[in-house]
This record gives C-alpha cells, structure tokens and sequence, in this order.
C-alpha cells in the first residue's frame, strides 16, 4: 500500500510540484491544502501517514498548524516535518524545538524529494 | 524508490513550469516595481515588505525548476526588503540589478 501524504501550503506552485513528485517519483497518495486551516481539517479526515508543512503562510503559520495538529487526539502523533524557505541556524534550532520530524529546505529537488521524506522518517 | 518512466518528471515539470510562470513572473513585476520606487525615493514600508514576501517565494521556487541561481538572486532581494527600505545596502541600484537578472533567468529558462 503506498504511503499517504498530506501537503500543506499556500503556494500552489510548490503544492503542485510537490504533489506531482511524490506521485511521479515515489507512487504515493498525495492530498493537498492550501492553509493551515484547512490542512486540519483535512489531516483529521484523510489521517495521512506524514504531513509535509509549509512554516510562512498567512493566517494560521506553520508552528501554529503543528501545535493545533498536535492538540488533537487523531492527528498529535502523525509524523510533521517542515517544508521552509528559511535556512537560518536560528530557525532551524526553533523549529527542532518545537519537536517536529524534520526540516526539509525549499528549494526541493523533485526527483529526490520523496527520499528525502522517507529517511527523515525511517521509511524503506 | 524508483521511477518507472525516468522522462515523465521533467514532462510534468514542464508542463508546471508553463502553468505556473505567470504567477512567478507577477513575483519579479513586484520586485522591478519596489525597485523602481526605491529609485524613485518613494517605496513604502508596505511595497518593502510585499517585495520581501514576492523574494521569499521565489527563492522557494526557482531551484525546484532548476533554476539554483534565481534562488541566490531572489534570497539577496528578500534579505535587502528585509532589511527596510532605509537601509544602506539599499542605496546602491542593487535591487534594481537583481529583479533585472530574475528577469532574465526566467526568459532564458523559456516557456
């Protein structure tokens, strides 16, 4: 059974190119959102088996997705990892606070995207 | 991990590529107008702070198409309009150059 994904963004170009690699390269299921919002709700219907968020979006920001991701008893112990644009030391340090999976840096290689996703969570 | 047909990525990412470039090109339209504002000593905090954001995304962007040096190009602009628009690193036509090197990559990586 391939691997269920969830990708939230608000930036349809990397949803889109995101999706189609995971699908292209790795033959995974992909759901999309686009906000922080709507990542919940659909993270609670779909339960995916990781959940690859974007941290700058408007409204709800990616820690604040997490943090309410990780309230709810159905989605708190689905795998997160960032998807980000910031690279610095200092953000990295306070997204690993936060107790997220992994940060993975955008830009992405779309071929080894889903490599990237599976090492970071164990996955063979 | 493999993929069956090695050609449909860059198909696909072609495909994307042609979707999308509108809206990438409206992203560097944003930083030639900041600049243009800039040189023109009227950019305000706002124009600054969307041309930072239009940066953001399209550092995120160009190296998923390929494109590493539009990345480098874009994430200087971000740390300039990050910086506010008085800062010194501003002043010096800079801003100007780089939405004008963005231009170019986008035209050479075509349609």
């Amino acid at each position: 059974m391939p691997h269920r994904i969830l990708i939230i963004d608000d930036e349809d170009d990397i949803r889109e190119v995101a999706a189609m690699s995971l699908e292209t390269v790795a033959g995974w299921e992909v759901m999309v959102a686009n906000s922080g919002a709507q990542g919940l709700t659909r993270a609670a219907t779909y339960k995916p088996d990781a959940i690859l968020l974007d941290v700058m979006m408007p409204g709800m920001d990616g820690p604040t997705t997490f943090r309410e991701l990780r309230k709810n008893p159905v989605t708190a112990k689905i795998p997160v990892l960032f998807l980000t644009a910031k690279v610095q030391a200092t953000d990295r340090r306070r997204f690993a606070d936060l107790g997220i999976h992994a940060v993975l840096v955008k830009p992405f290689d779309p071929l080894t995207l889903a490599t990237q996703i599976a090492s970071a969570l164990g996955w063979k | 991990m493999g993929m069956s047909n090695p050609s449909a990525l860059a198909e696909a990412m072609n495909r994307l590529w042609a979707q999308f470039l509108p809206q990438i090109q409206e992203r560097v339209v944003t930083l030639e107008s900041a600049a243009a504002a800039l040189d023109a000593g009227s950019l305000t905090p706002a124009q600054c702070e969307e041309a930072a954001s239009a940066a953001h995304k399209l550092a995120g962007v160009l190296g998923t198409f390929g494109l590493d040096q539009g990345t480098e190009l874009a994430r200087e602009a971000e740390f300039l309009y990050s910086s506010g628009s008085t800062s010194p690193s501003m002043l010096n036509g800079r801003p100007s150059e780089l939405a004008a090197q963005l231009r170019t990559i986008l035209a050479k990586r075509g349609k």
